[in-house]
């Protein structure tokens, strides 16, 4: 059986709901998503400051809240990344034609989020517009799914005492420098059967969890399907 | 956290590897890929062993591919013989994508291997190796329908194996006929037009030959006449100008290593002396010295 959830209520559905408490769960789970990708964006597409950017991203999200922007979603033209990416951009140049405040933020609906530590990831970044905005918006997102996972995984392997393993998945998997199986055992003094054990069990929770953030994020079950395709080259099964 | 786009990228490789049942199998890394799916190094726990997991890329029970994958861990099954991978499992994943377990082969593609064939002799020996498993399979009534020299591994002990069984067919199976299949270069002309229900035996023998005149090719080895008459033959437009079967090219080859007469090549009488001369040149100068020797002892008295 999967780990993950096949069948629920997508986050487009939840968006669209009635019940006020619902919709803004759902905006928060497509805020936690998005935002990252989005101050990234704003920050190397759109030149703008760290201030403006965070700034822009609040007001982004509580202005999409309030106004609905992301109910007229509509699954047949585009994946919805892209569709929040072109949101995203349409309220920047509106806001710049209106002279508006960028500065206001949130308001009411502020975001509580790490910028300082988007901002430090950016420091990572070869500080340069990319060629392909939605390319760029995406792989954003594709990382940014990629460290909740990451986080989400540490946190359930630490809760059912598996530390060793993700200790072992950080060191092989997560490190920017390739190691074999090998040169991990001997670095955390383990054996060639201990390390490839942990990280079997490793990866197939870094996978359940990528899911389930992929799940999460996707607007409706077609796309998460598409996604997990194109992100992870298999099917989930109906 | 920061993840660099080079651990995005193994991380998103390794989510895509399978998540084979528990217990059994443990991948431990990819090692290839093909049209039909991907290729792991995996641990069996229960036997304590490496051994090969082909693993189909399409997900759903029924498609095309799937069809052909587990057609061929069936084929697989039928075919012991030395020069073809055995298979040892066969199973479906959470997923719906289906794996069979290989013995696992280490060595090198013939494309690779090819350069370092110095003699006519070593062309042939590989090549006799390639034909004899195809040959098996030709006398069960199975085409390959894909002989080419990245379907053909040298192992480490030099060791012939014969890949990619996935095209492969029973002759008496209408339903497994399938679209066009095959590698360009390789393909007989009826494999080419997509005329399924002409291919034989005659359309392996027609691979069999281009297989043979690439390695010679490769290996620049100077081929005989008559060996080229041999590759030829294999190759003729009209399957019924070739060999019969895979079975008849080793016989071929077999009777051209003796120095015998080809089936490929009619003899002339000229042709007939030069290979009797060359096949019986030490005892036919022996004789010639010999007489020479008495003729010049005669005229000396």
């Amino acid at each position: 059986m999967c780990a993950f959830p096949l069948t629920h209520q997508s986050v487009l559905e939840r968006v669209r709901a009635n019940d006020a408490e619902v919709r803004r769960l759902a905006f928060g789970v497509i805020a936690e998503g998005y935002w990252r990708a989005s101050y990234h964006y704003l920050r190397l597409q759109w030149r703008l400051d760290p201030h403006d950017a965070e700034d822009a991203v609040q007001a982004f999200f509580a202005t999409a809240f309030e106004k609905h922007y992301l109910e007229k979603f509509d699954p047949a033209k585009a994946r919805f990344r892209t569709f929040l990416r072109t949101c995203l951009d349409r309220f920047v140049q509106n806001e710049r034609k209106s002279d508006a405040a960028l500065k206001r933020g949130g308001g009411e609906n502020k975001l509580s989020l790490d910028f300082p530590g988007a901002e430090h990831d950016l420091a990572q970044h070869l500080f340069a517009p990319a060629a392909d905005p939605d390319a760029f918006f995406r792989d954003e997102t594709i990382r940014s799914l990629c460290a909740r996972a990451v986080t989400a995984m540490r946190q359930s392997m630490v809760a059912d005492r598996r530390t060793r393993a993700f200790d072992v998945f950080a060191h092989h998997d997560l490190a920017d420098d390739e190691s074999s199986y090998a040169g991990t055992a001997a670095a955390l003094g383990l054996t060639v059967a201990q390390v490839t054990n942990d990280l079997h069990f490793a990866r197939r929770r870094f996978r359940e969890l990528a899911l389930v953030e992929l799940r999460a994020v996707a607007a409706t079950d077609a796309e998460f399907r598409a996604e997990a395709r194109d992100l992870f080259g298999f099917e989930i099964p109906d | 956290m920061w993840i660099s786009d080079r651990v995005v990228a193994h991380l998103r490789d390794v989510a895509s590897w399978p998540a084979l049942p528990e217990g059994r199998y443990r991948i431990v890394r990819p090692v290839g890929a093909g049209g039909m799916g991907r290729v792991y190094v995996a641990r069996d726990e229960r036997l304590g062993r490496d051994v090969a997991i082909k693993v189909s890329h399409a997900p759903v029970a029924g498609t095309e591919l799937d069809v052909r994958l587990q057609r061929e861990a069936l084929l697989l099954a039928d075919l012991e013989h030395p020069g073809i991978v055995p298979v040892h499992d066969v199973g479906v994943l959470d997923d719906g994508r289906l794996f069979y377990v290989m013995k696992r082969v280490e060595g090198r593609s013939l494309a690779e291997h090819v350069a370092t064939l110095t003699s006519e002799s070593d062309v042939l020996s590989v090549f006799e190796r390639v034909a004899e498993p195809i040959a098996f399979a030709h006398a069960r009534g199975i085409v390959h329908r894909d002989v080419t020299p990245s379907n053909v591994m040298i192992g480490s002990f030099g060791e012939v194996l014969v890949l990619d069984w996935g095209a492969a067919r029973r002759l008496d199976d209408e339903e497994a006929a399938g679209t066009r299949i095959g590698t360009p270069g390789f393909m007989a002309p009826e494999q080419a037009d997509g005329r399924a229900a002409e291919i034989t035996r005659a359309s392996d023998v027609f691979a069999l030959g281009a297989l043979l005149s690439w390695m010679l090719a490769e290996s620049h080895v100077k081929s005989p006449k008559r060996l080229r008459a041999i590759a030829d033959k294999c190759q003729a437009v009209a399957p019924a100008d070739r060999y019969v079967d895979a079975a008849h090219v080793v016989r071929d080859l077999a009777r051209y290593r003796s120095g015998l007469a080809v089936e490929a090549s009619p003899e002339t009488a000229w042709d007939r002396c030069s290979r009797w001369f060359v096949k019986y040149r030490t005892f036919i100068l022996l004789i010639a010295a010999y007489l020479a020797m008495r003729a010049i002892l005669a005229w000396a008295r």
